[in-house]
């Protein structure tokens, strides 16, 4: 299994290299020069000011200077200085930007997943029952919906018709006027905790699995997800930022929903058949006439079988949720990388647009890497082999 | 059980008839039997499609909106529209009537401009009375569905219905080029990496592997930036392209190879079959019936694609459902509640609906065609 | 290599512990009911094997599957009874029924290659039987231990448990199979065609293995083939069936040497044999009989080289023939002796 990761790592780093020297190439030739436009037609700008920034853009030097320049930059964490937030770095907008849409992300793919999974396994088990129908109708809706438009109905459902959640961007920018600390410090704090938090969440649901007799297991696991629970708890109301994060926490929801609910069906569907595949094995048999329970036949055997091929999907449900995400960033003004490639791109902020982008294609290849690995761990065929 | 007595009589008619000739057999072209032969599998597969509801509900719905698109030019040209009113893009219905409006005591943004009028907007455009008067207005744009405007009009005054109808025009033609692109080079990718093998075959997959973990949209965003005054046919040919290496290509493939393994196969290449023999006349008319279940999918990706894109502004298009949406959105009718619901819900629907239903086609074709799943 | 914990004997050899009487069992489809079982009886006794043999698709799986209440969803129960050790299994709740499953009645199945899930240990998958079944419940070690000693009988190392099912080979896997059915100590092991995908050699070892361990727990075998050698090889007692009908019943010897139904005599004297003197091979001609439509009177008329004006109209009863060989068939003083006997 290490052998495979590594060499699984290695494929990756250099796929990513040619991925980011490709975009790089492309990007250079974005047509317009956006420099002219933003510098040299300034009537406000001295010429020396524009000499200035044209140095530190490192755009008086030769295409093979700057490529060179740029690369040697790129894995020391210096990506240039943007065109449109000059002289902001893009380091710092990316840094700004990577961990909201990280956080985006990975709850939307967690949510999805597990929902999707659990759906399509009780349709599938229910096959041929009423509300079978109704569940598939539904979800091929949602797979084949349009969704900015999607997005759209959602905020004017939520936020402009119940009025249950705010409306858009990232924080209600008159609570946080003459706040002392930036949104961006009370997120990433959110962040963090959140990440200790789930960290303790597989922590204890690893110990539980060790446990053999089912019911101290049960209790393991109750009593450890209640401490977690508490101390979370606990440490947001002593904070003085919590009605802050409060408020993000707010804006959160909907795009989290709306993302969920865009990749939700394609796994529901996806599991569905791969269920009603797993149903006819023989496997499935044998624990039937072993005597095991409806229950323990449709968890333990059909659908930790039918697990293998929705795994798979993650490659693809990464890919979907950037695009969803690019999607939903831009519908309620959040943000996050999705936002800022599209904002980029149509601002023709080259090393802007070539940073978020890689970042992009990097957020992909990490989800194609993570569901390699997790086939390897679900699938004992690919395990035992990948030792050998 | 012994009926050989039973046996049909007619041996003195054959006699007097003779048999046909093997020659008249033959005369028949080759390629009309083909067609025969193709002609019975579609009416079987035709007849087997028919008994799936959710196939036909999809095929129902492409109909409608193929029917959509095709009246509004003719509509057009007619005159039964005039073009200075129902152009989707440039036609402006100017001919405003007179509404009754009662003029009430609200903010601006609770005002349902239908019925309604707030009392500083009734000073302002010079209208006498007090609250709770019913007072006459001059209509204003997006006006509300009516026997002119089946579906109201836009804030610009124009048609709603044959801005959708034009929509319709331009999502079947780009979903079907990407489609059409996107099988060609699918099934052309799939029989050789799967006939070949080898080299060719893994330098394929692997590609098919990239460009199926591509998020299509960014790399689009991205595209469309360097590629000035990106077209709706650009679009599909990129859409085409990087379907037709991607996802599509893996499926056709072992499709390809479960067909290369037939016997039919081997005596083809025994009987002294080139490699481009075998591939054009056994490998591909045997994927053939899975590429064009694969093409109902390329579609749905296609319109929504193409949708999105409108939507952001990306695409060079006069109008298209995404632009509806967009403008929709843009000019702040998302706030309005149901008042202006014909501004928030046709293009929406239309897209959804148009990709839903190549959607179910395909669903319904995947159950007469796919082999995994004939056996149920 | 017995070991004491290994014990499946609980009732005196000989006793009766299975009788399906007068079984009838129908899959209701769409386009109109398939009889699958029609009026089917046998008794099984204690420490006996009793051999099913027919055609693929004579009911021969679904009796099997009824045993353990398995049938398809839309399989329906026309009537009879299948009584365990006197309980009709046919009346039991789903609960009930599953606590019979494996304790009582295991099962080898039909093509075990897939019987195995491939995500889990083979080890795990036999414990997860014995968890549900064994009681006082065994400790971890203990179920390891036992799990060991079955692979030890069946002729697999203990370690070989914390393998996964593809580790194994197609031989490998159906003793472990065999291992699985045998965990729980059940009474009646139902084998459906427990060496048809495995090659000669392997079918041998294995079935010589089964009727070792048979000799020794002393539990009963209800064998179900297609392959006519595999019964003559190990089975005490044996029923043909066919199109859904039980046609001849009786001591397998008996069949064997003086087979009264024209389709058992026409599917043994379709079987080469070494042993035997030489002799011309009967075809069996046709194809099996559409279950939806069942032909009238007798199912085997159609086929049948004996048939009368009588056998496409009525159907023929079971005729006792004396020592508990019984012939559906009218004719069945006109089918000839085979001339060999059986080597049994």
């Amino acid at each position: 299994m290490g052998k495979f990761i590594l060499r699984r790592l290695i494929q990756m780093t250099g796929l990513f290299f040619v991925f980011l020297v490709l975009t790089w190439v492309v990007l250079q030739a974005l047509p317009g020069d956006a420099i002219a436009q933003r510098f040299r037609l300034n009537p406000n700008l001295p010429p020396e000011a524009i000499q200035q920034a044209i140095a530190r853009l490192g755009l008086d030097k030769p295409w093979y200077i700057q490529f060179r320049d740029y690369m040697a930059g790129f894995f020391t964490g210096d990506f240039g200085v943007s065109f449109s937030q000059y002289p902001r770095p893009v380091r710092d907008i990316i840094l700004e930007r990577l961990p909201r849409t990280l956080v985006l992300f990975t709850t939307a793919l967690v949510v999805q997943y597990y929902v999707g999974f659990q759906a399509g396994k009780f349709l599938a088990w229910r096959r041929n029952q009423r509300g079978e129908m109704a569940v598939t109708v539904g979800g091929v809706a949602l797979y084949t919906v349009f969704y900015p438009w999607f997005a759209l109905m959602m905020i004017w459902l939520f936020a402009a018709q119940l009025d249950w959640l705010p409306l858009g961007q990232f924080i209600t920018i008159s609570l946080w006027k003459d706040v002392p600390f930036s949104s961006n410090e009370v997120f990433l704090q959110i962040f963090y905790t959140v990440f200790i938090a789930s960290l303790a969440v597989v922590a204890v649901s690893y110990v539980a699995r060790r446990i053999d007799v089912p019911r101290n297991r049960i209790f393991v696991r109750l009593a450890g997800l209640a401490i977690i629970a508490a101390a979370f708890m606990a440490y947001w109301r002593a904070s003085p930022r919590s009605t802050y994060a409060w408020d993000i926490a707010q804006h959160m929801v909907l795009p989290v929903m709306i993302l969920t609910l865009i990749g939700f069906a394609g796994i529901m569907l996806l599991t569905r058949s791969s269920m009603l595949e797993t149903m006819k094995e023989d496997f499935v048999l044998t624990a039937r006439a072993k005597g095991l329970s409806e229950r323990d036949v449709r968890d333990h055997h059909a659908a930790r079988t039918a697990l293998l091929p929705v795994s798979t999907s993650l490659v693809i449900a990464v890919a979907t949720v950037i695009d969803g995400g690019i999607v939903t960033e831009s519908v309620f003004s959040w943000p996050g990388m999705g936002q800022l490639l599209l904002g980029a791109v149509l601002s023709e902020d080259i090393p802007l647009a070539v940073a978020a982008f890689s970042f992009t294609g990097l957020l992909a290849l990490v989800g194609h890497f993570v569901a390699d690995i997790l086939y390897g761990v679900l699938d004992p065929r690919i395990r035992v082999t990948a030792q050998g | 059980m012994t009926d050989h007595h039973d046996e049909p009589q007619h041996s003195g008619v054959a006699l007097a008839e003779p048999p046909p000739d093997l020659a008249d057999v033959i005369v028949e072209p080759l390629w009309r039997i083909r067609l025969r032969l193709y002609w019975r599998s579609f009416r079987k597969n035709w007849r087997l499609f028919r008994t799936n509801a959710v196939g036909m509900i999809g095929l129902v719905i492409i109909a409608i909106f193929g029917l959509m698109a095709v009246m509004q030019p003719i509509l057009i040209n007619s005159n039964v529209w005039p073009s200075s009113v129902y152009d989707p893009v440039v036609g402006v219905d100017e001919n405003l009537e007179s509404r009754i409006v009662t003029i009430v005591d609200k903010p601006e943004d609770e005002v349902n401009p239908l019925t309604e009028i707030s009392r500083r907007q009734a000073v302002f455009s010079n209208i006498q009375g007090s609250v709770g008067d019913e007072v006459e207005v001059l209509e204003s744009h997006p006006l509300p569905p009516s026997r002119e405007h089946l579906l109201g009009t836009d804030p610009l005054g124009r048609d709603v219905l044959s801005q959708l109808m034009f929509g319709a025009r331009a999502a079947f033609a780009l979903g079907i080029i990407a489609a059409l692109v996107t099988v060609f080079i699918a099934t052309s990718v799939g029989a050789i990496a799967a006939y070949f093998g080898g080299m060719i075959d893994s330098a394929f997959m692997r590609l098919a592997d990239l460009l199926l973990m591509l998020p299509i949209l960014a790399v689009l965003i991205v595209v469309n930036s360097v590629i000035p005054d990106f077209k709706v046919w650009h679009l599909a040919l990129f859409l085409g392209l990087l379907g037709g290496f991607g996802g599509t290509a893996i499926i056709l493939k072992s499709q390809a190879l479960a067909v290369k393994v037939k016997p039919y196969i081997d005596a083809a290449r025994v009987s002294g079959g080139g490699s481009r023999r075998i591939i054009f006349s056994h490998l591909i008319p045997n994927v053939m019936p899975l590429s064009f279940l694969y093409m109902m999918f390329s579609v749905t990706t296609a319109i929504a694609t193409e949708a999105t894109l409108s939507f952001f502004g990306l695409l060079n298009v006069e109008m298209s459902w995404g632009i509806m949406i967009q403008l929709s959105q843009a000019q702040g009718y998302l706030l309005s509640g149901l008042t202006f619901w014909w501004m928030l819900f046709p293009a929406g629907l239309a897209v959804t609906l148009l990709a839903a239903a190549f959607y179910l086609v395909g669903r319904g074709m995947d159950e007469i065609i796919n082999p995994r799943l004939r056996r149920r | 290599m017995t070991t004491p914990s290994i014990e499946v004997t609980d009732a005196p050899i000989g006793t009766t512990i299975l009788e399906v009487d007068h079984l009838v069992m129908h899959y209701e489809t769409q386009q109109g009911d398939v009889s699958a079982i029609e009026d089917v009886s046998f008794q099984l006794q204690q420490g006996e094997s009793f051999g099913l043999v027919g055609e693929s698709g004579c009911g021969k799986t679904s009796i099997a599957m009824a045993l353990l209440r398995l049938q398809a969803d839309n399989a329906v129960f026309k009537s009879g009874e299948i009584r365990l050790n006197g309980t009709n299994l046919l009346e039991l709740s789903e609960n009930e029924m599953r606590s019979h499953r494996w304790s009582d009645i295991s099962m080898v199945f039909q093509g075990a290659m897939n019987a195995w899930n491939p995500v889990h240990r083979v080890g795990d998958q036999i414990k997860e039987a014995m968890d549900l079944h064994i009681r006082p419940q065994l400790s971890h070690s203990e179920s390891r231990e036992r799990i060991g000693e079955l692979f030890e009988l069946v002729g697999l190392t203990p370690e070989m448990m914390d393998r996964y099912p593809h580790e194994f080979s197609g031989g490998m896997r159906q003793r472990a199979v065999i291992a699985m059915a045998l965990s729980c100590n059940p009474q009646i092991i139902i084998a459906d065609e427990p060496t048809t995908a495995l090659d000669v050699i392997v079918q041998d070892q294995i079935l010589q293995e089964m009727k070792k361990i048979q000799r020794e727990l002393g539990m009963s075998i209800i064998y179900i083939s297609h392959d006519i050698a595999v019964i003559a090889e190990v089975t005490d007692k044996m029923g043909v069936m066919y199109a859904g009908k039980m046609v001849e019943i009786g001591d397998t010897a008996d069949i064997f040497r003086r087979p009264k139904h024209p389709y058992s005599f026409l599917l043994l004297s379709s079987t080469p044999s070494i042993t035997g003197p030489r002799r011309k091979l009967a075809p069996l001609e046709g194809e099996p009989p559409n279950l939806m439509d069942p032909p009238s009177g007798c199912r085997f008329h159609p086929r049948c080289p004996f048939a009368t004006e009588q056998c496409s109209t009525d159907e023929p009863p079971l005729t006792d023939l004396g020592n508990g060989h019984h012939v559906a068939c009218w004719n069945w003083q006109e089918v000839p002796d085979i001339a060999e006997g059986l080597k049994k």
